[in-house]
């Protein structure tokens, strides 16, 4: 595993918090006790904990949650989703917070210049 | 390929005037116009001279609403019949939305379409706003702020009549999409070479006014601090409106591999509060072809690859328009998706790297 750089993880925690601003959800991030990076609280109770992956997986996330309302010890809070990139993440949290939100990229053939 | 300009504004804001009078100009005379108007009784085409061959009216509602049933069949229908020789052969189409309506959906069309990409190529959108009644409007109407803010050019309409507070009103234009220029139409009187070809997509083939459709130096200036990743600053800067733009400028290339990355990412998180976003990226692998971006909500073009860099300004610079987005988490995306994709990058070059051991023996076989 590279070597985390110096001040990425509160960065991702920012940029978690504004993911939530983003998303219009209600809620805290914070740093978790070692391997959590991340805690993220919502104001519905949903829970969810963001750790870096080990090296030698193809993956560089992985994330758990316990959705608003359910018990501890669901199937998703101990076996967590392993993401590939930061894209990954993201998809995961919202998920894990309900959030419908946006759509597949659609990419479609550019003008043709003559 | 035929470009294709939209000309929408809210209700009474002046667009069948202004299209009116730009028809009468000798510059549009291969024009084909698409007319949406909302109500039961079409009056619009009335109003209009052009050829009744080249004119088509949608009168059966909204056009963002019926967009796929109606223009795309409208706008195949009318390419059919030019290949045929049934209509004069126009050069151009404008379409004239009705009041109401949400540009987006009529972009997606344009973009999305299988019937329709490879005939049409979208020129630009001009949005017509009222000078007089138009403070009020951008106030109470969340369809005139989205009109205003996908637009490549705003006009200022009835100028002329007294009180229209047009500096007050230009300010909060330019304050959600400073990458527009306004621009005054007194009865609809402005030339048409000021309001067309604005798009990255050049008709006559020369090399497209990138700069100028990219307008970023604009929103520079209106937006606030531009971000550089190094000396790190962010810059926390929001208009008043729910609608805010900025412009993102790197000077460090991006992997090719991050555009996709951060196109999804933008798509999947933003969705339909990402209005428009149009760049020019520096990629690290090809330096020396830049690859231009262009995005309304989810759907984007492929990169098109310029063949070189269009001014001395080499950097990566990004213009978003949209809701409810910081410009702060879009700089941190493309930071932490790059670095990534360069951890990726030297993982994958290790893995792949023969072992010392064995380079050795071989040169001694």
């Amino acid at each position: 595993m590279l070597p985390p750089v110096e001040g990425e993880e509160e960065q991702l925690r920012i940029f978690l918090a504004e993911s939530l601003e983003l998303w219009r959800v209600s809620g805290i991030v914070r740093a978790g006790n070692t391997p959590v990076i991340a805690e993220i609280s919502a104001a519905n109770g949903a829970l969810v904990w963001v750790e870096r992956a080990a090296g030698d997986t193809p993956f560089r996330w992985l994330a758990r949650w316990r959705g608003a309302g359910s018990a501890p010890g669901g199937v998703r809070e101990l076996r967590p989703r392993a993401c590939a990139s930061l894209v990954g993440l993201l998809g995961a949290v919202r998920d894990a917070l309900s959030v419908e939100r946006g759509s597949a990229l659609r990419i479609v053939p550019a003008p043709q210049q003559t | 390929m035929i470009p294709v300009s939209i000309i929408t504004g809210f209700l009474g804001s002046g667009k069948t005037t202004l299209l009116a009078r730009l028809m009468r100009d000798p510059a549009m005379g291969r024009t084909a116009v698409i007319i949406n108007e909302f109500g039961a009784i079409a009056l619009d085409h009335d109003l209009i001279e052009t050829s009744d061959e080249s004119f088509i009216q949608l009168s059966n509602g909204c056009l963002c609403c019926n967009v796929r049933s109606d223009l795309t069949l409208t706008l195949g229908d009318l390419a059919a019949r030019r290949a045929q020789g049934t209509v004069p052969p126009f050069e151009r189409v404008v379409i004239e939305t009705s009041g109401l309506a949400d540009p987006a959906p009529i972009l997606h069309a344009l973009m999305t379409d299988r019937d329709l990409i490879g005939v049409y190529a979208l020129d630009g959108v001009i949005t017509t706003v009222d000078a007089l009644t138009g403070m009020a409007t951008l106030d109470n109407h969340e369809e005139s702020r989205r009109q205003a803010a996908v637009s490549d050019r705003i006009v200022l309409t009835k100028t002329d009549l007294a009180g229209a507070p047009t500096d007050t009103l230009k300010e909060r234009l330019a304050a959600f999409n400073p990458g527009a220029p306004v621009m005054a139409a007194v009865r609809g009187a402005i030339a048409p070479s000021v309001l067309f070809n604005c798009g990255f997509y050049d008709v006559d083939g020369k090399h497209p006014d990138v700069g100028a459709w990219l307008a970023h130096e604009s929103v520079d200036a209106a937006g606030g601090p531009v971000y550089r990743p190094h000396p790190p600053q962010r810059s926390l800067h929001q208009h008043s409106e729910d609608i805010t733009s900025f412009c993102i400028v790197r000077d460090e290339p991006l992997h090719a591999a991050t555009l996709p990355l951060l196109l999804s990412a933008l798509a999947e998180n933003c969705g339909a509060d990402l209005l428009r976003m149009k760049g020019i990226v520096r990629v690290l692998e090809v330096p020396e072809r830049p690859a231009v971006i262009h995005g309304v909500q989810h759907v984007y073009h492929a990169p098109v690859w310029l063949p070189r860099w269009p001014s001395a300004d080499r950097r990566t610079r990004m213009v978003f328009i949209g809701r409810n987005i910081r410009e702060s988490w879009v700089l941190t995306l493309i930071e932490l998706l790059d670095a990534e994709v360069a951890a990726e990058t030297a993982k994958r070059t290790l893995e792949v790297a023969p072992p010392l051991f064995k380079m050795v023996t071989r040169s001694h076989i």
